[in-house]
């Protein structure tokens, strides 16, 4: 028996949350809002990574996965008056669900049809709150019936991100974490080695979409608790998949660097020096990403494996 | 390795199904005026669509990506052709010298930012959607984000026959979009460029080796798509005017015409334009259920639809894989 | 007589000391709010700078510059004002960390003027348990004024869109009762709401005078479907119930579908910049009905009206790039401009030493009808329990063509909401 390997960065992974979990003594309210949205950005992207850096499945639509878990805390809240913590499972639970749901269909689809597929869930979930808009309140959204503290979302979003870091860790680096990889490296090649793909890709679909629900659910506290579907727009899907990629697929080290830009470029760049207030911000993202895909093929995990080798040396 | 057929014949039930389709429309179109003009108008739209989509599919037939930054280019082409009216070009003339534009932005980026990445799917989508936010950045910090209005480029007659109407505008569009379609066409089908062209998106090693510039052949190609796009752009202008995010929606029903029609087929992709603006218009006006905000998620259920009945489009082949 | 004498000198005594700790507790050294001192007072709030709504980005600078002039002329009480403006983009999860930001990095003293309907409920309750004011909000829903009592730091400005398709409602049944109207609406809460109030206008006659109603999404890059089936339906009166692009997106279309109907559109969408483009685009434009509670810059009639001039002097002196739209008819800078004279005025009356409070409650004790940039006439009135300070609207038509105008007519509409 071969005890677990415990990888090198695990030490800073614990160094990282023990300065996470002293920083909000330090911190503004609003330096923990932008955190929140690191950590809530954090989640979705490990998320997208197991189906896309693990399974080779692409998905254009996790934005769609966290509508559906912010929906379902609004909704549990607002109706109920469920405790905001027991929804956060409950959001896990049905974007479970619903990620199986629409990864049994998507076994039919590969590369950029499956891009496309998932693309048009991005495009039509936040449509159907106004199409039901008595029940899930239309265009101006539907509220919990409860708010929360800066200091509450920060301590729930990042034990989250943490709890959900260690399960990732964990499915990856088992059985299951190896079945994923044989699949995205060669399916032919899993079948013949008594891998069920359908199990495996419909598998990797619910669990990056739990996590993206979850993320859904604090993004939804994190605004006050109103979910609105202009919150879920194509925009958040195309953001969660460029956060990937400047992680690097793959990997889960590189998560955080895509979280926090992702996370922070809003507010950061729209104090750009060069070409004033009003529209840096675009231009200042999308040459970030154009110039990370074309100098960092492999993302922020790509570089610190690729340093981590240069150190070997 | 997929291996592609790339005869172009239909098959049959498909056939069957258009031409049923077809007599539908025509005899819809006969016994009510209204399906006539909703009809026409779906056509108008329609074509816009197919434009796009066609951008969407010369891409992916070459190197079997999706360009997210095809609408936002085709949006700022738009905006160049704002420029040069503003400068005092005639319409028709902006028209024209902003296709060439379009052409030579559309061979830039393909070798300065594509190129390198070319062989990882993923990467290229990342970042075309970099291009996509980086385009309208650019765009808005340059002319803004409020509504800017370019001359009428068919004038704003009205035509009556019985008792359907038909705007010039609309029929222009029309003409104007089936016209780059048919040039296209005869483009790949009778020149040595787009035998070289089709011989590099469809058998790069071998074209390679009988002397085809496949590098040179691909970055025509997005030139090309650059150029459809500019069309629809411009041809989109009257109905939304220039704003940054005009193109956004068009993209999303383009991508539905392109997964309709099978992504590696030109014709698949306008007739699959076509198809959906006619759809969407009909179901709107005879489905009471179908109303505004179900339009986008009703297209896009048409082509998960399409795809789960038939994984390659309409008009597309199904690929063989081989281990 | 003795001990009389005394008690009565004790009694004094001690209502005098009684009188003196009340009259201290009163007026002596209050609390003091972020955001302000004896020579500034900071404020700011988020707007739609770019994005899909960024044509209403003249709004907050044209509110700078009226604080700016104001500043030049000695401030309020010696305090000058500054705003500061954060771009949301329209979109509410960025309203949020942003308002966070102007609350608890910058200390605001009050957010003024933010702008839309989702990002202002997004802040809605954040703001009202910070107990900061949420005043002069530029959007035209109704629970803003209705909600006072759950929401006590929130304040709105301009009429409620319920209110305003009222008039359209009322006017139709005066003065056209066979119409066969037809209705194109946005299908979100903006213009539902529009929507609902036509019908509570048109009171009992509304289902059978409505021969239509479509809806449109954002999304839709055409509305010919939606004017099609209207003008199929037998319509003969068009009511365009849509943001501005839509709404000029529709008259064109109208007029190229060979429909020509009597046609009403909202205030949100009568910007005269906008009429002129749809007649440059063919569409018909000579009758078209809609209201407004502004001046006018360029009606002969208001022309030489002091708000005009008051405001063309403010913009050639602290926003020049502002000064064209203004001549031109953009109603989104007189809107900043009467917003701007509008918190003035509050900050006035909220005493030597405003709070936090009493600027609120300066907000709710509106009584004037000297605004100069808001249509002659119109008082801003609110109080406790009435929190809509524009309740009055002129109606106006279009008359002209490609170089017209909006022309008012009629009386003013009181008790709009």
């Amino acid at each position: 028996m071969r005890l677990p390997r415990i990888p090198a960065g695990l030490p800073v992974a614990a160094l990282a949350g023990l300065v996470l979990a002293l920083l909000p003594f330090t911190m503004s309210g609003y330096h923990e809002a932008l955190a929140v949205q690191v950590a809530i950005f954090f989640i979705a992207i490990l998320g997208l990574n197991i189906l896309t850096g693990y399974t080779g499945q692409i998905s254009i639509g996790h934005g769609a996965f966290m509508a559906i878990g912010g929906y379902t805390t609004a909704v549990m809240s607002h109706y109920h008056h469920t405790n905001l913590i027991l929804t956060l499972p409950m959001a896990f639970a049905i974007a479970f669900v619903c990620g199986v749901l629409v990864g049994i269909p998507a076994l039919r689809f590969s590369g950029v049809y499956l891009a496309l597929a998932t693309f048009a869930l991005a495009v039509s979930v936040p449509q159907l709150s106004l199409k039901f808009s008595k029940f899930l309140g239309a265009r101006n959204g539907l509220q919990t019936s409860k708010s929360v503290s800066h200091d509450w979302l920060y301590g729930v979003s990042w034990s989250c991100a943490a709890i959900l870091f260690v399960l990732a860790w964990l499915v990856l680096r088992g059985r299951t974490g190896r079945a994923f990889r044989a699949v995205r490296d060669s399916e032919v090649a899993a079948v013949s080695t008594g891998i069920s793909l359908p199990i495996y890709k419909v598998l990797a679909f619910g669990i990056s979409a739990a996590f993206a629900g979850v993320a859904g659910s604090i993004f939804v506290l994190a605004t006050f608790g109103y979910a609105q579907p202009d919150e879920f727009g194509v925009i958040l899907s195309l953001e969660i998949l460029v956060g990937a990629a400047v992680a690097g697929l793959g990997s889960l080290w590189g998560v955080l660097a895509g979280a926090a830009f992702i996370g922070l470029l809003p507010f950061i760049s729209s104090s750009a020096p060069l070409i004033g207030s009003n529209h840096g911000e675009d231009v200042v993202r999308g040459l970030i990403v154009v110039a990370v895909m074309l100098l960092l093929p492999n993302g922020v995990a790509g570089l610190l494996a690729r340093l981590a080798r240069l150190r070997r040396v | 390795m997929g291996v592609r057929r790339f005869t172009g014949d239909l098959s049959l039930p498909v056939l069957a199904g258009l031409a049923a389709a077809c007599v539908f429309l025509v005899v819809g179109c006969l016994s009510s005026s209204i399906f006539a003009q909703q009809t026409v108008a779906g056509l108008a739209q329609g074509v816009i669509y197919g434009s796009l989509a066609l951008a969407l599919v010369l891409i992916y037939r070459a190197t079997e990506v999706i360009n997210f930054a095809q609408g936002e280019l085709a949006m700022a082409t738009t905006y160049i052709a704002y420029q040069l009216t503003q400068w005092g070009v005639s319409y028709w003339a902006a028209f024209f010298l902003t296709l060439a534009i379009a052409f030579v932005l559309g061979v830039a980026i393909q070798v300065t930012v594509i190129r390198p990445i070319q062989h990882s799917v993923i990467a290229v989508v990342i970042v075309t959607i970099g291009l996509f936010v980086l385009i309208d950045g650019l765009v808005t910090w340059k002319f803004g984000a409020d509504l800017k209005f370019m001359p009428a480029p068919f004038g704003n007659r009205v035509y009556h026959v019985g008792a359907v109407t038909f705007a010039r505008q609309d029929l222009g569009t029309l003409v104007v979009a089936i016209g780059s379609v048919v040039v296209l066409w005869l483009l790949f089908k009778y020149t040595k460029l787009g035998l070289a062209m089709r011989a590099a998106a469809l058998r790069p090693a071998a074209a390679s080796l009988v002397g085809v510039r496949v590098k040179a052949m691909l970055a025509i190609g997005w030139g090309l798509a650059a150029v459809l796009g500019a069309i629809a752009g411009l041809m989109t202008e009257p109905t939304t005017f220039l704003q940054p995010t005009m193109m956004q929606a068009v993209l999303l029903y383009a991508f539905a015409a392109a997964v309709l029609g099978g992504l590696e087929s030109p014709a698949g992709a306008v007739i699959g334009g076509l198809a959906l603006g006619v759809f969407l218009n009909l179901i709107g006006q005879y489905i009471g259920f179908a109303t505004s905000e179900l339009r986008l998620p009703i297209a896009f259920a048409v082509l998960l639809g399409v795809l789960l009945l038939k994984p390659s489009g309409l008009f597309g082949h199904r690929k063989v894989r081989r281990v | 007589m003795g001990m009389k004498v005394k008690r009565v000198v004790t009694v004094l005594a001690v209502a005098a000391l009684a009188g003196a700790v009340l009259a201290t507790a009163a007026s002596g050294a209050p609390r003091k709010d972020p955001g302000i001192t004896s020579t500034s007072i900071l404020i700011g709030g988020t707007f739609p700078l770019t994005g899909p709504a960024s044509l209403y980005k003249t709004i907050p600078f044209a509110e700078k510059a009226y604080f700016d002039y104001v500043n030049d002329h000695g401030g309020v009480n010696g305090r000058k004002i500054t705003m500061e403006i954060l771009d949301d983009a329209y979109d509410p999860s960025k309203t949020v960390p942003l308002t966070q930001q102007l609350v608890e990095q910058d200390k605001v003293f009050a957010d003024f003027g933010s702008l839309g309907t989702a990002d202002n409920l997004a802040i809605w309750s954040y703001l009202n348990v910070k107990h900061v004011p949420q005043v002069g909000i530029a959007t035209g829903d109704s629970y803003w004024g209705f909600s006072y009592k759950k929401y006590p730091w929130t304040v709105a400005f301009q009429p409620d869109y319920p209110g305003e398709a009222k008039i359209y409602g009322k006017y139709i049944l005066a003065n056209m009762p066979s119409a066969k109207i037809g209705v194109l609406y946005q299908n979100d809460a903006y213009g539902k709401n529009y929507y609902a109030g036509l019908r509570v206008g048109l009171g009992a006659k509304s289902k059978s005078m409505i021969v239509s109603a479509q809806s449109y999404d954002v999304t839709q890059t055409s509305l010919t479907q939606q004017i099609l089936a209207l003008k199929s339906a037998g319509a003969d009166t068009f009511v365009v119930f849509a943001t501005p692009s839509p709404t000029i997106t529709a008259l064109v279309t109208a007029t190229k579908v060979g429909w020509s109907p009597a046609t009403f559109i909202n205030n949100v969408s009568a910007n005269r910049l906008f009429l002129l483009a749809a007649a440059a685009n063919g569409a018909a434009v000579d009758g078209v009905i809609s209201t407004s509670y502004l001046n006018s810059s360029t009606l002969p009639a208001l022309a030489k009206s002091p708000g005009v001039a008051l405001g063309n002097d403010i913009l050639a002196k602290y926003a020049p790039s502002l000064v064209s739209s203004f001549q031109k008819g953009d109603g989104n800078v007189m809107y900043g401009l009467a917003q701007g004279w509008t918190f003035v005025y509050a900050l006035q009356h909220a005493g030597k030493n405003p709070t936090r409070a009493s600027l609120v409650k300066a907000y709710k004790s509106l009584n004037t009808s000297k605004n100069p940039f808001v249509y002659p006439g119109i008082k801003l009135q609110t109080s406790a329990t009435d929190n809509f300070p524009i309740e009055q609207e002129i109606l106006i038509k279009w008359a002209g063509g490609g170089s017209g105008d909006w022309v008012p007519f009629g009386k003013l509409y009181s008790g709009v909401r």
